[in-house]
């Protein structure tokens, strides 16, 4: 009995200093914890901000990559402090959301979300379902699927292939062949695209020019895709056959002054500060 | 002014959506032609007109809304600034 009263006293004790040590409240049970707190960290999420060393202190007589991390860290935190105290959304000071119940609430409202969408579309509008297919005849409409649209488009560029004088008229290659020597052009192009540039842009603003080539590119991919079901798009052939080719252009030059532009905004200043952590390139 | 374009953007979308079933079900006679432009049915019945008026109203609501939110708003307020300083 007596035993027991001093094991439970003496548990009382520790949980007291573990918790004076968890306050922080007096130099020495800091010092005498069980648990030293290395990082400084101590252990709530949010330290208060009396006890715990703020960035600056910690960081400041570092050199090199920690500094620039450091430096980082201090400059995304203030402007972050910045706009909170300019927003008119409710403070709240946490560093991450746990999976449950947040994670799995914004999961299960996606999943939910998406899942309706399908069950949506397919009541409201069912797809064509054409009588079965007959393999003793060609369809009238043959198209591949839909992400292949943009080579199928591709084929049907007969109208650029130019009659030469000099074969009397006559064209070089035969319209299927210029298509197909079409998509070998546009996929040594996108292959080439990448010995041009590494890509180590993390947002489009930083590249504009690049970003713009690949404005037009995603265009272009989209009109050349329209171009494969000219016959159910209302527009002139001829004139689609120059929206094709003219709408990425317009599209890339649209883009690349908007995002000039846009260097002037608050994220642009964080991510140069934030890309000067990477290695040179 | 995320608040406006998020705004804007479920106008467009939502309303984008409303317009598309409808053209869907009055406006696409068949797969291999026009899919959703085609002109209006000549009876529709009790049911297809008041569904023919709303499939205009979703259409330049949806056009009219993302607008209203992501150019007349925002310049209203940045003129109003502006005129305050």
């Amino acid at each position: 009995m007596t035993d027991d009263t001093t094991t439970d006293t003496d548990r009382e004790h520790r949980t007291d200093d573990r918790d004076v040590a968890t306050d922080g409240g007096t130099e020495t049970a800091t010092d005498g914890g069980s648990e030293p707190k290395t990082d400084g960290s101590g252990t709530g999420i949010v330290p208060p901000d009396d006890e715990v060393p703020t960035w600056r202190e910690r960081k400041e007589r570092r050199q090199g990559l920690a500094r620039l991390t450091y430096e980082y860290f201090e400059r995304s935190r203030r402007e972050d402090e910045d706009l909170r105290r300019e927003s008119t959304y409710l403070d709240r000071d946490v560093l991450a959301f746990p999976t449950w119940p947040h994670e799995t609430v914004r999961n299960l409202a996606l999943a939910s979300f998406f899942t309706g969408m399908i069950i949506f579309l397919s009541a409201a509008l069912p797809p064509h379902i054409d009588a079965p297919a007959d393999p003793s005849s060609t369809p009238a409409v043959i198209l591949p699927d839909w992400y292949l649209y943009w080579s199928f488009g591709l084929l049907k560029l007969g109208p650029l292939n130019p009659d030469l004088t000099i074969l009397g008229g006559d064209k070089l290659m035969a319209d299927r062949t210029y298509g197909v020597m079409a998509n070998v052009v546009v996929v040594g192009i996108i292959a080439m695209v990448p010995f041009l540039n590494k890509g180590s842009a993390r947002r489009p603003v930083e590249q504009p020019f690049w970003a713009a080539v690949g404005v037009s590119g995603v265009v272009f991919a989209f009109t050349i895709s329209v171009l494969s079901v000219k016959n159910l798009i209302p527009i002139p052939e001829h004139l689609l056959l120059d929206l094709t080719f003219l709408l990425p252009v317009v599209a890339a030059i649209i883009a690349y002054p908007v995002l000039k532009a846009m260097r002037e905004g608050y994220m642009y200043d964080l991510n140069r500060r934030y890309y000067r952590l990477r290695p040179p390139k | 002014m995320a608040d406006e374009f998020i705004k804007g953007l479920g106008i467009l979308t939502g309303a984008g959506l409303g317009w598309m079933v409808l053209a869907g079900w009055y406006n696409t006679p068949e797969f291999e032609g026009a899919q959703l432009t085609a002109p209006n049915p000549g009876t529709v019945g009790a049911f297809g007109e008041p569904a023919l008026l709303l499939k205009e109203g979703l259409f330049w609501f949806a056009i009219l809304g993302a607008l209203a939110f992501w150019i007349l708003i925002p310049a209203a307020q940045q003129a109003r600034e502006r005129l305050a300083e």
